[in-house]
């Protein structure tokens, strides 16, 4: 038990640079706490983030990858979210097929004045990896 | 062929059926011959005897040597034919008519092929037939071929289960050529003769004047179809639950693929891979000695050549929405890693969350390149409202 209360875990927070970098600004200014082994991934669009991505920080030590960016008819670019639901969805499908912790993975929306939900998202991951324990992927060689 | 008769394609399959009667190889040929001769088609892309009477190739041929060399029902499927076609029209359409003769699994990676313009049906008129299934490479090249010729061309019409052929092909749900210009009937031919049945206004044309009865039988072809499937669909389902089962988690998956040389074979013969640079083969994925040892620190050792399973992984994410199931995957694995049914099983998961079914129709997007506003609620993790309260 008390070694996973010392269990901090490796996090990637993919977000994207309108509405979820916005999220984590509007947190800021809010003065609102997150975990600080959440590390925020910056990119231009959560379409933008190839399944590959994540799968390579699953596979190379992350123990868990959320993503968040705009709501579904908020996209900077239209419709790149939309993308982003179904590659995301391939990849939980793939990882539940294999039994690879699909739950490792999250997609959850936060506008750009959603500080509060961005903090929340990030605080409730932290705890839900936790709470799963090491990623076993990230401690093989032989993958 | 055009992509405007797809639609109709099955009520024009079912009721113009022409009943050829001898047998099926030969015959086809000078149909083939025929339509060549009369100049309704310029050119055929097919498989033939290469030099050595060993083996299959794909050739781009005329009149000359097809009624000795080619085979439209090969034992083994070399290449895929979806690749071939691809080769052909990458670049642009055919001016000349040209015939391609596919198995079921090549004609549904050819279509998926055209939806991501890899291929340009214009001109093509593609004709397939009820394929038995295909030898692996290695058990027809080392085995004896006299004998597994004629238990193959014994299978074409009996519709029998084809002993020893690939693991994929035994669990096929997709043999016949429906969705064809041009369907060979082989299923309930009974080994008399076969069914040319126009699946589109092409196909009808160039049928037009072939002589043979009319296709008093075609009902009971429909129904030895559907039995057959019925029955390969039920064997499908628990071949491939019962696969799942010996794969899943990171200890068997990993024991699956560990034998795995890094070879990228897999991909570089995937008629769904089309991409000019696999990402995976690129230098995005090199790093230097230094990341390499900070990695096999992470991780108590690092395996290389490095990304074993991101690779295997990463191309499902990337192609296994159309994965056509074809086998080739495997053919062409040097290390003996069920591939192929890896492939199948990540297919039928990943295109079950769409409803789609690669090859099915022209009019059928790929999942990837379009969307729904309102969908695949599941996959999002909902929100509870004053989290932070509950810590």
């Amino acid at each position: 038990m008390d070694e996973k209360k010392e269990f901090t875990p490796s996090i990637i927070y993919g977000l994207c640079s309108w509405c979820g970098t916005g999220g984590s600004e509007t947190a800021g200014a809010m003065h609102l706490q997150y975990a600080d082994n959440i590390r925020p991934f910056r990119v231009p669009c959560t379409g933008a983030i190839d399944p590959v991505y994540i799968l390579r920080a699953l596979i190379e030590g992350a123990d868990g990858f959320a993503v968040s960016g705009c709501h579904p008819g908020d996209c900077h670019f239209d419709s790149g979210n939309y993308r982003a639901r179904r590659r995301m969805a391939v990849l939980k499908t793939l990882l539940e097929t294999f039994g690879l912790d699909s739950e490792r993975v999250w997609l959850r929306w936060v506008g750009h004045g959603e500080g509060k939900r961005f903090a929340d998202t990030a605080n409730e991951f932290n705890d839900h990896i936790k709470k799963m324990g090491k990623n076993p992927l990230a401690q093989r060689r032989d993958t | 062929m055009a992509a405007t008769n797809k639609a109709n394609m099955d009520e024009v399959g079912m009721n113009k059926g022409i009943w050829v009667e001898g047998r099926a190889k030969k015959k086809v040929l000078e149909f083939l011959n025929g339509l060549l001769n009369s100049k309704k088609l310029e050119a055929v892309l097919m498989p033939a005897t290469n030099r050595t009477k060993d083996s299959y190739s794909w050739f781009l041929m005329g009149k000359d040597g097809l009624l000795e060399s080619a085979d439209p029902f090969p034992p083994v499927m070399t290449t895929q034919g979806a690749r071939a076609v691809s080769y052909l029209t990458k670049k642009g359409r055919a001016w000349k008519k040209t015939a391609v003769l596919l198995r079921p699994c090549e004609l549904r990676a050819t279509i998926e092929l055209a939806k991501i313009r890899q291929v340009e049906l214009e001109n093509l008129v593609l004709i397939s037939f009820d394929c038995p299934g295909a030898y692996p490479l290695e058990k027809y090249f080392n085995g004896d071929q006299k004998k597994l010729d004629e238990a193959f061309d014994a299978c074409l019409s009996k519709q029998a289960e084809l002993e020893g052929a690939r693991a994929v092909c035994s669990i096929c749900n997709r043999f016949t050529g429906r969705g064809a210009d041009i369907e060979i009937g082989l299923i309930g031919g009974e080994a008399k003769g076969f069914w040319l049945i126009p699946g589109s206004r092409e196909g009808e044309d160039l049928l037009e004047g072939v002589t043979g009865s009319a296709s008093h039988k075609l009902e009971a072809r429909e129904k030895a179809i559907s039995e057959l499937r019925a029955q390969r669909e039920e064997k499908r389902k628990q071949t491939l639950d019962s696969f799942q089962e010996t794969v899943k988690g990171p200890e068997n998956l990993m024991r699956v693929l560990s034998s795995c040389i890094n070879c990228h074979n897999c991909s570089r013969v995937c008629p769904i891979c089309f991409c000019r640079e696999c990402y995976f083969d690129s230098k995005a994925l090199s790093s230097e000695a230094d990341a390499m040892l900070q990695r096999a620190q992470r991780k108590n050792g690092l395996r290389l050549p490095p990304d074993l399973l991101l690779f295997h992984l990463g191309r499902m994410t990337h192609m296994s929405i159309s994965c056509v199931s074809c086998g080739a995957c495997e053919d062409a694995c040097p290390a003996d890693v069920p591939v192929s049914m890896l492939f199948s099983l990540a297919g039928r998961n990943t295109q079950a969350v769409f409803e789609y079914e690669p090859g099915r129709s022209l009019e059928e997007a790929v999942p990837y390149t379009v969307f729904k506003f309102e969908e695949l609620k599941d996959f999002e993790a909902p929100y509870i409202k004053e989290y932070s309260k509950e810590q």
